[in-house]
């Protein structure tokens, strides 16, 4: 997809726009085998060093970057 | 084609000749084309045109040899031609989908009668009908068209060769079987055959090579998953709702700027939390647009929608969730959570959970020096590591605050909680002195979103007082600075006021320091409780607001002045009674009984407390004086019912029975002004107390001579207003820079519920009746 708003670096964003747009359709593609009604609202992914979060949407992909506050 | 004899020489009927060239015609027509056409006689039309090439292209000779190929007897007249062509046309025309038996069937014209085979006659009766002259009338007449079915033309005919047993052929036919087998069987040594061989010739063969195009082969996979089967039946449901969606390009201005205030605001959570927290956006759009317009359109349009706004609302709350965690699991009393595989030091990660909570205890050792807090025993910082069983002395910790940069300045002057919703914060912004006027604020405030109010009213002056409505909880009713009221309705986004009462004529001219909705029974009126918007104000009137197209109100009742008893000093002559500047005390504060809500309390600017009744609205039912300076709040215990408290700029807190009209206690710890009190609403013992520089909390059941909690404030700022929390034990102190802190009160003694009455009792010997 392409990138309309962002505040990192441009590669960066591209490299995770790309990724992280795969693993959204897996998601959702598992959320509604199991159930077509269903559908997919929101996806965190904690990691040791940051929580993404994101948000899917028929025309977008709204992603978070998280540095955890502990 | 098996029935067409092809006459030749003399025939039987006249114009055999003719007829002779006419049926090869015919045959060679047909055989040409499948469109095939019966033809008349010669060259009758420019389109048989082809037929009479055809003809002229055929030559007929008879046994003789002679040509006797027929000249054109009929030579194409344009007059008589015309119609003639249009009739043949028109079956030209209907005989192309037709059977070749439909064509015969179609030539066929009235009067035609044919006894010889039935392409003769049709062609016979369209030669004689040829010399017909017409007229015009003709041309109009109406003609009648018979359709008769001819005799079935066999085209194809393959006689079968089977023969059914029982057929009367059936005999013979065996028989000749028989003889030919037996034929078969002679041949090979039989004289009557003989071998021979003939040498035929055998054309010259010819390659002849052709290239197509490369086949082009294409793999594609797909993979079917239910949701894709059950999406396709929907799809129909869905596509009209998408395009009407994808054609809202343009929004309002607000949700634009709202955006952007959004991405603001997470921009300055980055900047603001420094280096624990950072939090990066990416905004990606899935679509693939070709056209670099409609791409730039659609991002507007994807940044603009209804859904990303929410998806945004969504992914705020999240993010506050996560940075505010361990903060709101203490507010509401959870066990706290914390993350084992985050530590920001180096150190391991054995009994991950111990060494967070030693990492909490440091970061709160840092957050105590930041807030230059001091408790009352300096050893709790070492005593928080120590194990439980030593008690701990009561303290309050400090979770989080609510500030946003919008309340930077505002001067917190009230706070109440939502009656449904006990998350539902409300403050109100304004400054109490006369100089520091500006413009007020009433925010509402979540407690999913610390940073940012969920609600923001801007109002033109000062507000000094808030309350939410009990029975329509989404009112807020707002009073301000220059004495008017302001409902506001917090369902929606908007602004303005949903009511306000500048437009009344009896409106307050003094600011309105207290507001409330108070539920009562209307025994005359026979409703059952209802409920009733009561302010008091500084011009000296307790008013009661009616709600209907305009905010009107009725007064209940004029605070009259009343003459402070003095007592006469030996040697002073009797005084005149004091000349009074205006008949009416400017009212501070009130509250109603919680038992007998016709009953209240007010105090007054000039230090006396009036209890007065609210069917009585010219006296008052009691006075009570104690109180130097103007009373800033009044509040009856919520457990032992006869008995408030008062706090006034006189640096003095006291206590009170109802009963008398001396105080019962007074505390006094600090020489400021005491703004805020409240009754803890979980124990009949403790109240909370905001001086200009700190906040109190008093627990007479241990002692009514200092406060158990005393926390100092940053020396800019002083603290105006405390609200206890309902649902848990925690306490909210605003403060006059705008900030809104929640503190954790720890280590409070328990209150024991069963005893209701005894503050009399604890409290019964230091009170000197």
């Amino acid at each position: 997809g392409i990138p309309i708003r962002t505040t990192l670096d441009n590669s960066t964003t591209v490299q995770y726009a790309g990724l992280l747009h795969q693993l959204i359709m897996k998601a959702r593609s598992t959320v509604r085998d199991i159930d077509p009604q269903n559908d997919l609202t929101f996806l965190r992914i904690r990691s040791k060093k940051h929580e993404i979060m994101v948000a899917p949407d028929k025309e977008y992909l709204l992603i978070v970057i998280q540095n955890p506050c502990e | 084609m098996a029935d067409f004899r092809v006459r030749q020489g003399s025939g039987a009927s006249s114009g055999s000749q003719r007829r002779a060239s006419i049926i090869s015609g015919i045959y060679a027509n047909r055989a040409a084309s499948c469109r095939s056409q019966s033809t008349t006689s010669d060259g009758k039309a420019v389109d048989r045109g082809s037929l009479a090439g055809n003809k002229y292209a055929i030559r007929v000779f008879d046994e003789e040899g002679k040509d006797v190929t027929p000249h054109p007897l009929f030579h194409s007249d344009p007059n008589t031609v015309v119609p003639r062509r249009t009739y043949g046309s028109s079956s030209t025309s209907i005989s192309n989908a037709s059977t070749t038996e439909s064509i015969l069937d179609e030539i066929v014209e009235p009067g035609s009668r044919g006894d010889t085979t039935v392409s003769l006659s049709d062609v016979q009766v369209r030669q004689e009908e040829i010399k017909e002259e017409l007229t015009k009338a003709d041309l109009d007449r109406r003609v009648d068209l018979y359709l008769t079915e001819t005799e079935t033309v066999w085209i194809l005919d393959m006689p079968s060769v089977v023969v059914s047993v029982e057929s009367e052929d059936a005999g013979r036919v065996l028989e000749r079987n028989r003889i030919y087998v037996d034929i078969c069987t002679n041949r090979p040594g039989n004289d009557r055959f003989v071998e021979k061989m003939m040498q035929t010739i055998n054309g010259a063969a010819k390659n002849k090579e052709v290239q197509c195009d490369k086949i082009i082969m294409e793999d594609k996979g797909m993979m079917v998953t239910s949701w894709d089967l059950y999406d396709l039946f929907h799809i129909s449901e869905i596509e009209p709702t998408s395009k009407a969606e994808g054609s809202r390009t343009t929004t309002g201005k607000s949700s634009k700027s709202h955006t952007t205030k959004e991405h603001d605001r997470t921009m300055s959570v980055s900047s603001d939390r420094g280096s624990p927290t950072s939090s990066t956006m990416i905004l990606e759009s899935a679509v693939l647009a070709r056209i670099h317009e409609e791409e730039e359109c659609h991002s507007e349009a994807v940044l603009t929608s209804e859904n990303f706004q929410q998806d945004l609302f969504f992914m705020e709350r999240i993010l506050m969730e996560n940075i505010f965690q361990p903060k709101l699991a203490a507010y509401r009393q959870f066990p706290v959570l914390t993350d084992p595989d985050v530590t920001s030091d180096t150190s391991g990660t054995v009994t991950a959970m111990k060494e967070a909570k030693q990492e909490k205890h440091d970061k709160e050792k840092k957050d105590k020096e930041e807030q230059k807090e001091a408790f009352i025993d300096p050893s709790i910082l070492s005593g928080l590591n120590k194990t439980p069983e030593e008690i701990v002395p009561p303290r309050l910790e400090r979770l989080w605050s609510y500030v946003c940069d919008l309340t930077n300045g505002h001067s917190v002057s009230s706070m109440v909680w939502s009656k449904v919703n006990p998350d539902l914060l409300a403050v109100g912004y304004g400054a109490f002195d006369f100089k520091e006027q500006k413009k007020g604020l009433a925010c509402c405030w979540s407690l999913k979103n610390p940073m940012w109010p969920e609600r923001i009213f801007q109002c033109e002056h000062g507000v000094t007082a808030l309350d939410f409505s009990m029975a329509s909880p989404n009112l807020l009713a707002v009073g301000m600075y220059n004495g008017s009221v302001a409902i506001y309705d917090v369902r929606s986004c908007n602004d303005a006021a949903l009511l306000d009462s500048s437009e009344s004529s009896n409106k307050h001219t003094g600011p309105v320091w207290q507001l409330r909705w108070v539920e009562q029974d209307r025994g005359a009126t026979g409703d059952g409780k209802k409920e009733r918007l009561i302010c008091i104000s500084a011009d000296g009137r307790i008013t009661e607001w009616l709600i209907q197209k305009r905010l009107d109100c009725t007064d209940l009742i004029k605070i009259k002045r009343t003459e402070s008893e003095k007592k006469k000093l030996p040697g002073e002559k009797e005084r005149k009674s004091e000349a009074l500047i205006s008949q009416q005390a400017a009212g501070m504060c009130f509250d109603f009984h919680p038992k007998d809500t016709n009953f209240y309390l007010a105090g007054t600017e000039e230090g006396h407390i009036h209890q007065c009744s609210c069917s009585c609205n010219e006296q008052f039912l009691k006075t009570y004086r104690g109180h130097k300076g103007p009373v800033y709040k009044v509040a009856w215990n919520p457990f032992s019912t006869d008995m408030f408290l008062s706090c006034s700029a006189d640096w003095s807190i006291i206590l009170w029975h109802q009963d008398s009209q001396t105080p019962i206690l007074t505390f006094s710890s600090a020489t400021a002004f005491v703004h805020d009190i409240m009754w803890s609403p979980k124990s009949a013992f403790i109240f909370a107390a905001a001086n200009e520089s700190r906040v109190e909390i008093w627990d007479l059941s241990v002692s009514t001579l200092n406060p158990v909690i005393s926390l100092f404030a940053n020396p800019r700022v002083k603290f105006t207003s405390v609200l206890f929390a309902k649902n848990t034990d925690c306490l909210l102190v605003g403060d006059s820079k705008g900030e809104v802190s929640v503190f954790e009160l720890q280590n409070l003694a328990a209150p024991n519920s069963n005893k209701v009455d005894t503050l009399r009792d604890v409290i019964g010997p230091a009170v000197a009746i």
